[in-house]
């Protein structure tokens, strides 16, 4: 929905100001409420829906199968499909690939069953409906969906290239899954100001945007800038970068915390 | 709680508004038996109430006119909507739960131009279709006397253009209901200044003036369509709402023999002043301090608690949850569910203590 | 798969139902206020389906403006979980799920009043979350209560459900282990009459069982009518309570 001029003004004047004002009156380190459910679909191994206040909304499935993994190593795959977007539009392609590169970043050994085999873990992302760039949310469910993932546990032996034997399960033991995935995060530009978290009208006058992942207390790759809308895109100073790494540094905690105590 | 972020687990099934809170009425997780005789006696019990669902015989008395939400087999009446039943003089109708807003003649709403198009703009008004806007219902630069001509039409994006919001009033409907709209007064036009915010329409109720200015120099403008407006308040609001010197009489008398009624005077050279091109201006007031802002969105986040609660809109609630939601000195805190509910209970409970409510 | 008893000699089905029990059905509806504007999310077994109506709005195209009534779109998107197995490719494009969408909006095209809302588009959106049989019944009833909540007039609730024959027994509201063993026909029943608004019948049924299959169906649809119905007005209730404030 365009906004219209003299409601962009107002709006970026308000959040260029020192100190800065957001249209919903947040900090800017204050990320909206968010409603999380998991646990609900009984055929995957893991799954999530996270709801922001504004109506965006994202589920997340995990489902795994055992792969020789001799054969193949890539062990964690993502599809994500976005309502009303076709696969192949430029912004289902883009989250994809920055989600590709976030895994790049995840330490597989936790998947790792056998000498031989592993867990392949194929993580589906459907967005229900985005107002602002969902990357944060998406990345929330894929948190919180692994978090509440449980699989099978193996009482085969670990050590089975000697052996040929395919691995073998407990009946009904499972075993919760520990793979931290990085958090991703949005962070908007507006003159010398910095937020986290914009909602959809912040997005409309932000002079740009900048993704920053952060895993187990660091600042990992992929860190980026992105254009949040089509008209305001201006160029930022390091000063800001730093700044908001800090930001993100300084709250990502609060977040994990808050993710964990579900 | 932290002030980072609240996340919240959803409860076991997959409703979130507030009205859910209650226990559900399926009893257990079993399989459903083949037996009608218990959906018999609920629907006995629930008769009592004026609630129809669609395909529900309402009357077969053919005496009743038949209005929305119903339709006509066989001289008998029945609901083509869930909702209740309303029966007006001879008319019967059915008003639905919910819906998007349906124009009504004279109606003040808030709208934004959806597209510019021949001698007219169309107007998105949350409606089932866009409104219409045309050239001539609207005041243009040079006052009302001017005439308009070929120059206006090649240039209607200097006066509004995609993504401007305006408000305006329903002049008449169109057979299939959509609306055609009218900014020919004053207190219509461009809107600049402030802030956007959004309700559901059926949260506003219609009465005689949308537009109100608030404590702490804000106007409202509450559009019937649930868009809403919020703004420094200008002179102009400041105007409408003194008391009119001339139309109490007192000054002339009575006889109002003075044909050169200074008021008169004020609001024709006002009018003048206004439509100039400056009533199209996409340029806000240069002087809107950081308190201001600060009291728009204070007002902004009150609303949506309002809204969140599903209490119904008005002038004085705004102002007691404005007023009750100084408690919660971080304006950003008003986003966090438990607050807003608290703040709607508040408003409630006010009401209750004073007797004006319910 | 057949080593399976689909139906024991006591009668009794893989999930211990009768032959003409039906599963577990819970549904909400205004679900997703903010996205749409009517919303339901429907539990029919292990079906879990969300549907969002968005409109009567303005069409986006020109192309979908019809002067006498309102457009119907149907979107149905399963998704690559929905099943016990990932599927490999999405099922967007497939033309099981064109075909699904067609007889969908031919069902609903009928019941709707979209005369009621010239120059107008209707988009409904269908998610399914997890799929376990008897899906394009669950489809309809999903349909069914998200247009009820978005207010768009019907002349009456449609109601759907699968009914299998095995052997001589037709099954009611068949899961997909059962859907996968035996033939089977879906309904799309008008409210509490016997007429049937869809009809698809995909496998051989002998001709002399078909009103068999007919009956214990139609039966089924009406219950189905009803609970919904009970939801319905149990959200009605509350909101016109809550509406009392006011």
């Amino acid at each position: 929905m365009p906004l219209s001029v003299a409601e962009k003004s107002y709006l970026y004047e308000s959040l260029a100001n020192t100190p800065s004002i957001r249209p919903d009156g947040r900090t800017p380190y204050q990320f909206r409420p968010v409603e999380v459910y998991t646990d609900f679909l009984p055929s995957s191994n893991g799954s999530s829906r996270i709801i922001a206040s504004d109506g965006s909304e994202c589920i997340v499935s995990v489902k795994c199968k055992v792969v020789d993994h001799t054969v193949d190593d890539d062990v964690f795959e993502i599809g994500i499909d976005i309502a009303n977007e076709r696969d192949d539009s430029l912004i289902v392609e883009s989250i994809t690939s920055l989600f590709n590169n976030v895994a790049q970043g995840i330490d597989k050994e936790n998947l790792r069953l056998t000498k031989r085999y592993s867990f392949k873990i194929y993580l589906d992302v459907l967005v229900l409906s985005s107002f602002s760039y969902p990357v944060s949310l998406i990345s929330f469910g894929i948190y919180t969906a692994l978090n509440s993932t449980y699989l099978p546990k193996l009482i085969s032996s670990f050590d089975d290239l000697e052996v040929e034997e395919l691995p073998t399960f407990h009946d009904y033991d499972l075993i919760k899954l520990e793979l931290k995935v990085p958090l991703v995060f949005v962070l908007a530009v507006v003159k010398d100001n910095i937020f986290v978290d914009p909602a959809s009208n912040e997005t409309e006058v932000a002079d740009n945007g900048l993704i920053v992942s952060w895993t187990n207390g660091k600042i990992v790759a992929p860190i980026r800038t992105i254009a949040l809308n089509d008209t305001f895109t201006k160029g930022f100073t390091p000063k800001l970068l730093q700044e908001g790494i800090k930001l993100i540094e300084k709250y990502a905690n609060d977040i994990v915390r808050a993710l964990e105590a579900l | 709680m932290s002030e980072v972020i609240t996340i919240v687990k959803g409860k076991g099934s997959f409703q979130q508004t507030p009205l859910s809170n209650d226990s559900r009425y399926e009893s257990d997780d079993e399989d459903v038996y083949m037996s009608d005789s218990e959906a018999q006696q609920n629907n006995e019990d629930l008769a009592k109430s004026q609630i129809v669902t669609p395909g529900e015989l309402v009357t077969d008395d053919p005496i009743w006119m038949r209005g929305h939400g119903t339709y006509f087999l066989d001289n008998m009446t029945y609901s083509s909507v869930a909702g209740t039943v309303s029966r007006v003089n001879r008319l019967l109708s059915v008003t639905p739960l919910r819906g998007r807003y349906s124009p009504e003649t004279g109606d003040h709403i808030v709208g934004r131009i959806a597209e510019v198009g021949n001698k007219r703009w169309k107007v998105d008004i949350g409606g089932k279709q866009h409104a219409v806007l045309m050239l001539g219902s609207v005041n243009l630069p040079g006052g009302i006397l001017r005439r308009k001509s070929e120059s206006d039409e090649l240039q209607m994006r200097s006066f509004l253009k995609e993504g401007d919001l305006l408000n305006a009033e329903v002049q008449s409907l169109f057979q299939d209901g959509s609306a055609s709209l009218h900014t020919r007064s004053l207190k219509y036009g461009k809107l600049r200044n402030g802030l956007f915010c959004q309700v559901p329409s059926s949260l506003i109720v219609r009465s005689k003036n949308h537009t109100h200015n608030l404590p702490g120099n804000v106007t409202i403008v509450l559009g019937v369509n649930g868009y809403i407006w919020l703004r420094k308040t200008s002179k102009m609001d400041l105007a409408r709402d003194s008391p009119m010197a001339g139309s109490s009489g007192s000054a002339n008398g009575p006889t109002g023999a003075t044909s050169l009624n200074p008021t008169q005077n004020v609001s024709i050279t006002r009018l003048e002043e206004e439509s100039s091109w400056q009533i199209y201006s996409d340029e806000n007031d240069p002087d809107i301090s950081n308190s201001m802002r600060q009291t728009v969105t204070r007002y902004a986040n009150v609303i949506k608690a309002l809204a969140y609660c599903e209490i119904g809109i008005t002038q004085e609630r705004i102002i007691s949850a404005y007023e009750a939601s100084m408690a919660y000195p971080n304006i950003g805190s008003l986003i966090e569910r438990e607050n807003m509910e608290a703040l709607g209970a508040d408003i409630i409970n006010a009401e209750k203590m004073r007797g004006n409510g319910v | 798969m057949s080593r399976l008893e689909i139906y024991s000699p006591e009668g009794l089905r893989l999930d211990g139902r009768r032959w003409n029990e039906l599963r577990k059905f819970d549904a909400s509806i205004n679900t997703h206020a903010h996205l749409s504007d009517g919303s339901s999310y429907l539990e029919q077994g292990n079906n879990k389906i969300f549907t969002l109506v968005k409109g009567p709005r303005e069409p986006s195209q020109r192309s979908q403006l019809d002067q006498s009534k309102a457009t119907l779109n149907v979107t149905v998107n399963i998704t690559r979980f929905s099943k016990f197995e990932r599927s490999k490719a999405s099922h967007k494009n497939e033309r099981r799920t064109l075909e699904i969408q067609t007889s969908l909006v031919r069902t609903f095209e009928k019941n709707l009043m979209l005369q009621n809302y010239p120059r107008t588009v209707i988009d409904i959106e269908i998610h399914v979350l997890q799929q376990d049989g008897g899906l394009v019944g669950s489809l309809i009833n999903g349909i069914t209560l998200a247009c009820i909540d978005a207010g768009i007039a019907m002349y009456d609730y449609i109601s759907g459900v699968s009914v299998g024959l095995y052997d001589t027994v037709p099954l009611l509201d068949i899961n997909s282990l059962e859907e996968n063993a035996m033939s089977c026909a879906t309904l799309g029943v008008v409210g509490k009459t016997e007429k049937l608004s869809l009809l698809l019948v995909e496998d051989k049924i002998p001709l002399d069982r078909l009103e068999n299959v007919l009956a214990i169906g139609i039966a089924g649809a009406h219950r189905i009518r009803d609970l919904m119905d009970q939801e319905l007005r149990r959200h009605a209730q509350k909101r016109i309570a809550n509406s009392s404030k006011k």
